[in-house]
């Protein structure tokens, strides 16, 4: 028996060649029995002819060796053909026996394929059975994978037939059977170190006729933190199996938990079929899908550009939303506003979906476009938790546009309740300056209050309802939030002292000093009228003060005499004269111009013209008159903001001042002159130290002002010593 | 001295088990047709022992059961059978120990990957007996393994006692407020002597006196009986979350006690007085009010009291008990331990 085994040993080994290059009919043959029965043990060979060791190294680790097939069980009553000692048909004759014509003829195929020398029997049915009845029945047992039941045959035949031996065949299948079993069950249950302990200690599972144990000792070296073992046992499947969908199905499931890199290199591995294409070709498309994916959960993750540019192919063409969508998510996180935003709106374009609006308005929010962003989300505003977030985070930037946009009622209605409904402090309070720039101070009230209920330690809220309580000479108010403020705010405190009071009489004064022409009609006002909004059913109506003022330049014209072209380069003298009340009202017939050019720069004039004398609703009116381009309205916004800061800076109010140069900060870096500007206003507040540092960083670039405001510094401290 | 003395005691225990198995080969413990019968009754053919209380579940315990009854029934096939079933569906998790519990309905099997120590025990034990007694090293290495993971995973040692966990995770005092919970009839102190043959370690003899130590102090309500569950966080009582009483757990623990060689005239009585029913049952008791719960008369359950008899008092087993009939799983399991017990240590009761 034992030296049957070791010749068959020995024949196997021979053919080992024979066996890699098996004819199709054979890899067909030996796919149809696996296929017949997955738990198909019989046709299975325990039996190794050649070692490849792929370098898993340590003790412990399993070993993947390639496996010929072999002819199976060696037993003890092998009839031996006339040419080869060693053709063992037990297993045809067990196949015979069962009356399983299609294993038998699989048997036969195998057979003639390792000794072609063989002659099959003429009625295979007719082959006498193993003359072993009771071996017979344990291969029985084991071919239907009842492997407790072989267990207890063997005990019970050693018990009544003690000088019986076991085939080793038997024993070496059943224990492999057995360990498979195990593996299974193991890895089913998430059991990883059991699964890589089973493989370690059976190697001859690991081979190409067990794919499936190799995908589970592959994923259990993975969840037992041994990536590269891992990757080294999805590299043996592809560097040695031959089986196309088993080959897919290995890249599938490497891509399923391995890194983007490690995939890239088993795809590396891919063949060629014969009439050209490549083996991986169909899972590339969703491979590239994934990479692009978990790129979008982690921004630092780096796509291989043709798989960026495979998913770019898939969405142009398919048109796949869901595509695009990856793309868009792609990019946002990564700054790509333009790119996200194109496939954001193709996404959109093929199906409106909270994501895609997400993605969009994301974008709309980055390019300033508020408006659009608040129209893409309030869809899809009570989808989810970010997409209110979203929605949110357009209406509060909405709001905060300098200078403010036109708002329709409907829209500002619906916003407001919504942030009423979603109870949001940050929207709340821009409607608060929003309303204090339409001059609408009584509702800006309202809207400050109602932020700072919902966030009790909103310090700009507190700050907006001081400034607006002193715009309205409430002194009981202002003194009320100082005192609730003292010691958390030290704008608030300061609100009020010095140069504060300016804001007041300052305007007050201005409108005494003009002349009230017209009354503009209500229905020219472009920016809806925010007391409409009001977070409460208060209504406060303030009469709003319009001016309009027509002195020439030097000579004082009427402007509606002159043509628009004419009334915008009086304008810009008159503004050149500081007299900016004139200028407006020159501006406004500009506005009349053909040309959109000439429109624009009326609407900025004005804007301009009103900012300089104080009037930021009218302003903020004016800018909006006529369509400014992208650019332009950035550079509108800033230029509105640095005039409104030279001007608080020159009406003697420093502070309002600073704030407006740290809105201004916001959206732009600070540029030099407003820079010294800032350093002048902390010098006329006392706040030196401050001062100080902004002098500095100028003297350092060599700017006068900044070597001035030193010097003055200077003086300060040595005139107190 | 006192640690020889046990020392000497616990290895004349093992070889008692072993040499008496052994030297009954012809004549097992069990006897080969009450074997049958329950073989027949709750071996499935496929090697697992089906507890058909319960849903025809398996679970380790039950399989532990299982090998043990086929070494006292001298049945090496059964064993293995039973063991391989065990081996491949339930000996799965990373720490060694066994998954323990496997339902028929589902799939995968094995839907709670946690273990129950007992049944870790039972196994481990078994296959330490079945080692010795058949010769096979493959035994004696896989209920080695077993037990150095009981070892590692259940066994803690708290205010210089050691103690059994239930299971791994779950009963420790990290885990539950009223930790750590122990349930003493997971004490199967027959099987320490040959787990520490298995695994040498002192712990299996600590384990020994300490389980005993334990039940000594447990005595909750009027009967002054322990609880299946108990909070071992000071002072002792019924762990919460589990009814508080001695019940089918606890039952089994004058059993494990004296088949373990443990021969506490005042313990064992105690136990015996606090569970006998008026008539001749077994009972569960509240372990508050110290009322019944259950009266048990399923001859598994009944043979308890009067092998504890037979202990303390040498009176007769009854001969209605002598027979083996097959009711369910749990109690006739507990049936055969009692009459292996009495075949192998206390002739003259039967």
């Amino acid at each position: 028996m034992k030296s049957t085994f070791i010749a068959l040993s020995a024949a196997v080994v021979a053919i080992g060649i024979v066996g890699m290059n098996k004819p199709d009919y054979i890899k067909n043959a030996m796919q149809s029995l696996s296929l017949s029965d997955a738990e198909e043990p019989v046709a299975r060979s325990s039996r190794l002819a050649q070692q490849s060791d792929i370098g898993i190294a340590g003790a412990n680790a399993p070993v993947f060796r390639e496996i010929k097939r072999s002819a199976r069980p060696v037993l003890d009553s092998v009839v031996t053909a006339a040419t080869a000692a060693t053709v063992d048909e037990s297993a045809l004759r067990y196949f015979a026996s069962r009356g399983d014509t299609a294993r038998l003829q699989a048997e036969i195929s195998r057979l003639k394929a390792l000794y072609p020398d063989w002659v099959p029997p003429k009625d295979p049915l007719a082959v006498p059975q193993n003359e072993d009845k009771q071996l017979e029945a344990m291969w029985d047992l084991y071919a239907q994978a009842r492997y407790p039941e072989v267990r207890k045959a063997i005990a019970e035949r050693l018990v009544s037939e003690p000088a019986w031996k076991p085939p080793a065949d038997l024993i070496d299948r059943l224990t492999v059977a057995e360990a498979r079993t195990r593996l299974i069950n193991a890895s089913d249950l998430k059991q990883y170190e059991t699964v890589v302990r089973i493989g370690s200690e059976t190697p001859s599972l690991l081979t190409c006729s067990e794919v499936d144990v190799l995908w589970r000792v592959a994923e259990a070296f993975f969840r037992t933190d041994k990536a590269q073992r891992a990757t080294d046992a999805y590299s043996y499947i592809l560097n040695n199996c031959q089986n196309a969908a088993e080959r897919l199905a290995t890249i599938q499931k490497a891509a399923a938990i391995l890194p983007a890199k490690s995939v890239e290199d088993l795809l590396a591995k891919e063949k060629a079929a014969p009439d050209g294409t490549m083996e991986f070709d169909s899972i590339r498309d969703d491979l590239a899908r994934r990479f692009v994916a978990e790129a979008n959960a982690d921004g630092k993750l780096v796509v291989p550009p043709q798989y960026l540019s495979r998913v770019e192919r898939l969405a142009e063409a398919g048109g796949l939303a869901s595509d695009a969508l990856l793309l868009g998510w792609y990019y946002l996180p990564r700054g790509d506003m333009e790119a996200a935003e194109k496939w954001f709106r193709k996404a959109r374009d093929k199906e409106d979906t909270a994501s895609a609006s997400q993605g969009l308005a994301l974008t709309l929010i980055d390019r300033n476009d508020q408006l659009a962003a608040e129209d893409t989300m309030y869809r899809w505003r009570d989808d989810s938790k970010e997409a209110k977030a979203v929605y949110l985070a357009a209406t509060a930037n909405l709001l905060a546009l300098e200078p403010p946009v036109p708002i329709s009622g409907d829209v500002l209605k619906r916003v407001a309740t919504e942030v009423i409904k979603s109870r949001d402090p940050s929207t709340a309070q821009q409607f608060g300056w929003y309303a204090r720039a339409l001059n609408q101070p009584q509702t800006a009230l309202q809207w400050f209050r109602t932020a700072l209920n919902w966030k009790l330690d909103d310090e700009p809220s507190a700050y907006g309802l001081a400034v607006t309580y002193l715009q309205l000479d409430d002194l009981k108010g202002l003194t009320e939030i100082q005192r609730l403020w003292a010691g958390r705010s030290e704008r608030i405190a300061r609100v009020g002292e010095v140069e504060e009071p300016e804001t007041a009489t300052r305007q007050q004064r201005l409108a005494n000093e003009t002349v009230l022409v017209q009354q503009q009609p209500r229905t020219t006002r472009v920016p809806q009228d925010v007391e409409d909004v009001q977070p409460e059913q208060v209504a406060v109506i303030r009469p709003r003060r319009t001016v309009a003022v027509d002195r020439g330049c030097k000579s004082t014209i009427n402007p509606q005499t002159l043509a628009p072209e004419a009334a915008l380069t009086r304008g810009w003298c008159l503004m050149e004269r500081n007299r900016p009340m004139e200028a407006a009202a020159a501006f406004e017939v500009g506005m009349l111009g053909s040309s959109a050019k000439t429109r624009e720069d009326a609407a900025y004039g004005q804007s301009l013209a009103y900012l300089r004398a104080g009037l930021s609703g009218k302003a903020a009116v004016s800018a909006v008159k006529a369509p400014q381009n992208r650019q332009r309205a950035f550079e509108l916004q800033q230029a509105i903001l640095a005039d409104k800061a030279v001007a608080a800076f020159d009406g003697g109010r420093s502070r309002e001042a600073l704030l407006i140069l740290d809105q201004l900060k916001q959206i732009a870096p600070e540029r030099t002159d407003l820079l010294s500007l800032r350093g002048y206003a902390y010098l006329r507040l006392k706040r030196y130290a401050d001062a100080r540092r902004v002098f500095e960083a100028l003297a350092a670039i060599g700017n006068r002002d900044g070597q001035r405001g030193l010097g003055i510094l200077y003086q300060i401290f040595n005139d107190k010593d | 001295m006192r640690g020889k003395l046990l020392a000497a005691f616990l290895a004349g225990l093992f070889s008692f088990c072993l040499a008496s198995t052994s030297a009954n080969a012809q004549q097992p413990l069990i006897a080969a047709e009450a074997w049958q019968a329950y073989k027949s009754k709750f071996l499935d053919p496929g090697g697992r022992i089906i507890d058909d209380a319960n849903g025809n579940i398996s679970h380790s315990e039950g399989q532990g059961y299982g090998l043990l009854l086929s070494v006292l029934a001298n049945s090496p096939a059964d064993f293995e059978l039973i063991w391989s079933f065990t081996r491949t569906e339930l000996l799965l998790r990373s720490d060694g120990l066994a998954a323990w519990k496997w339902n028929p309905a589902t799939k995968p099997h094995v839907t709670d990957i946690n273990n129950a120590t007992d049944g870790d025990i039972l196994i481990a034990y078994a296959l330490g007996l079945a080692g010795e007694q058949w010769n096979r090293p493959d035994y004696i290495k896989n209920g080695a393994g077993i037990a150095r993971a009981i070892l590692d995973k259940t066994v803690i040692q708290i205010s210089g006692r050691s103690l059994l966990l239930p299971a791994a995770a779950g009963f420790s005092a990290k885990d539950r407020d009223d930790g750590p919970v122990i349930n003493p009839s997971y004490w199967v102190f027959e099987a320490f002597p040959v787990l520490d043959q298995l695994a040498p370690s002192p712990v299996w003899a600590k384990l020994r006196t300490d389980g005993i130590a334990i039940l000594d102090e447990l005595r909750f309500g009027p009967k002054q009986l322990p609880s299946d569950w108990v909070s071992l966080k000071s002072p002792p009582g019924p762990a919460t979350g589990f009814p508080a009483e001695f019940g089918y757990n606890a039952l089994r623990i004058p059993l494990y006690l004296v088949r373990g060689g443990v021969a506490d005239r005042a313990l064992l009585t105690r136990l015996m007085r606090g569970t006998s029913g008026a008539n001749g049952e077994y009972t569960t008791i509240d372990a508050v009010s110290g009322t019944v719960k259950d009266n048990l008369a399923d001859p598994g359950y009944r043979i308890i009291n009067h092998i504890l008899a037979c202990v303390v008092d040498k009176t007769v087993v009854p001969d209605d008990l002598k027979q083996f009939v097959p009711t369910h799983y749990y109690p006739s399991t507990l049936h055969l331990l009692g009459l292996s017990f009495i075949a192998a240590q206390q002739p003259e009761c039967s």
